[in-house]
């Protein structure tokens, strides 16, 4: 194993009951334990998804919390604090106040990051409209470069995986080093905005970078240990200083007695904070591809799209693949592309040895680790409704 | 042959009792099995729900493709690529790109350098 771990971030608790549950909701065998023993994580293997946390019968695991750290930057008036929030929390927060699942709450949700007193409030979906942007880019770049179109040698293999998920990304490097050249070299949304808030954005306001903390809000324990990542400091400082997970979000609001429920509707700020629909989609499984087929059609045809939406991609199954066509107007040709959607890292070992075996049929191939997308990561609110 | 000859078999009461222990024994067990299986496979009814209340906010959106968010552009003709919109520029590339595996430490050398 060459894993470059940093940080730990789920443990298991002395709470532990040593039921298994957890072993059958790990995507990556890293759960050991006799049944009656108290389970153990083995961390050179284990992804900080936490799908073993949120379906913990017993809620004995836990994760590694910065919520402390927070508070004291908040506290500390020299320091400007901006915040960023994902996609996925805005459909779930709400759950923690007594709303039902998938109620969109993400007004309230920018009212309350004001008044917990982050100085700056934003959206990470702004940046992953940046993704569509670099990684469709890319996308373009290497079936050019596979067709043999001058200009475009040596972009790189295809198929191309998307590189969002940070724990999909652990799994590859720790278990398939040869498909790492086939995964999109941009960065996952959260780590492309702390970058551009401690440079163009620190530029804009006229802010000390070395004054600023960057603070995510993520419905996942796996961007904790993508934050810590060492190269992630792109911008000479570290990008995203801490993130905190919805629950996390959900009880800070509630240790303020900031009555959540009554919340006027407010915006988030200028300049980083504007998104789209496309980045909306994101937290859901097929989202990404979907964002990246509206951009990627457009702009080789040369046309507006009737209907954005692309039904092929949306749905559940752990594995779905799809075919679109695609109208190229400078090359004057059809360009059939197919595309691959894998949610459950358990599922994707058989799409990788396709593509290393060459016999893969597909162009394009998103990943997200946890079953449903994002919006079921493992730092969303925990659901143990029965039947 | 005789055995069976002269055997009574059960009477009206015992029969009653059996079946009764039986009954009560069937339905206690149901409802801890049932109580079981609750707890160890929660509803993920919530999945389909949350992934919906993403695709109905992207329908209300007035915007709904990437690339007219206008603060990308305008980060892209201010900063990424001034005077234009051309994403994987040079800054772009350094500061919303990454390397993977044993790479990550030849890109941590390069952003070391390019800070000095």
């Amino acid at each position: 194993m060459n894993s470059i771990l940093t940080t730990n971030i789920i443990e298991i608790t002395s709470s532990c009951k040593a039921c298994d549950h957890c072993i059958s909701h790990c995507p990556a065998d890293a759960i050991a334990g006799r049944l009656g023993e108290q389970h153990h994580i083995d961390y050179s293997k284990c992804l900080n998804c936490g799908q073993c946390l949120i379906n913990c019968p017993f809620g004995a695991i836990h994760d590694l919390s910065s919520v402390e750290q927070v508070y004291e930057a908040l506290n500390n008036p020299a320091l400007t604090v901006v915040v960023q929030i994902a996609p996925a929390v805005r459909v779930a927060l709400g759950e923690e106040f007594g709303l039902a699942p998938g109620t969109n709450v993400k007004h309230k949700m920018y009212a309350s990051l004001r008044r917990l007193g982050f100085d700056k409030v934003y959206d990470t979906e702004f940046t992953a409209d940046l993704t569509i942007m670099e990684e469709g880019t890319e996308l373009i770049h290497r079936v050019y470069s596979h067709l043999g179109l001058e200009g475009y040698e040596d972009k790189g293999p295809l198929p191309q995986f998307t590189s969002c998920c940070p724990a999909w990304i652990k799994y590859a490097e720790d278990n398939f080093p040869a498909i790492l050249p086939h995964i999109s070299s941009a960065k996952s949304p959260q780590q492309m905005f702390g970058p551009l808030a401690k440079t163009y954005l620190a530029q804009k306001l006229n802010i000390d970078p070395d004054k600023m903390v960057v603070v995510s809000v993520m419905p996942c324990t796996a961007k904790k240990y993508e934050c810590d990542r060492p190269e992630m400091i792109a911008s000479g400082h570290k990008d995203v200083d801490f993130v905190v997970t919805t629950r996390e979000l959900a009880r800070m609001i509630k240790q303020q007695h900031i009555d959540f429920l009554d919340l006027p509707d407010e915006n988030a700020d200028k300049f980083i904070g504007l998104s789209t629909g496309a980045a909306t989609i994101f937290g859901a499984t097929g989202g990404v591809m979907e964002a990246a087929l509206r951009t990627a059609y457009e702009i080789l045809s040369e046309e507006k799209l009737d209907k954005v939406e692309f039904e092929a991609v949306r749905g559940l199954a752990p594995v779905r693949e799809a075919s679109v066509d695609i109208p190229v107007k400078s090359l004057n040709t059809a360009l059939p592309v197919n595309v691959c959607i894998v949610t459950g890292t358990q599922h994707v070992k058989d799409v990788i040895e396709d593509v290393l075996a060459g016999r893969s049929p597909y162009h394009f191939i998103e990943v997200m680790n946890c079953p449903g997308g994002c919006i079921n990561g493992g730092g969303q609110p925990i659901r143990r409704d029965t039947y | 042959m005789s055995i069976f000859l002269e055997r009574e078999g059960i009477t009206r009461r015992q029969f009653f009792k059996g079946a009764g222990l039986l009954t009560i024994t069937l339905v206690a067990g149901g409802i801890f099995a049932k109580i079981g299986i609750d707890i160890f496979k929660a509803s993920d009814k919530y999945i389909a729900q949350r992934v919906q209340g993403l695709y109905d906010l992207d329908e209300k959106m007035a915007l709904r493709r990437s690339h007219e968010n206008p603060e990308v552009l305008q980060l892209y003709q201010d900063f990424l690529s001034p005077g234009s919109v051309s994403p994987v520029s040079e800054k772009a590339h350094h500061l919303l790109h990454t390397r993977y595996g044993k790479e990550t430490a030849v890109m941590m050398d390069e952003l070391k350098h390019h800070a000095a």
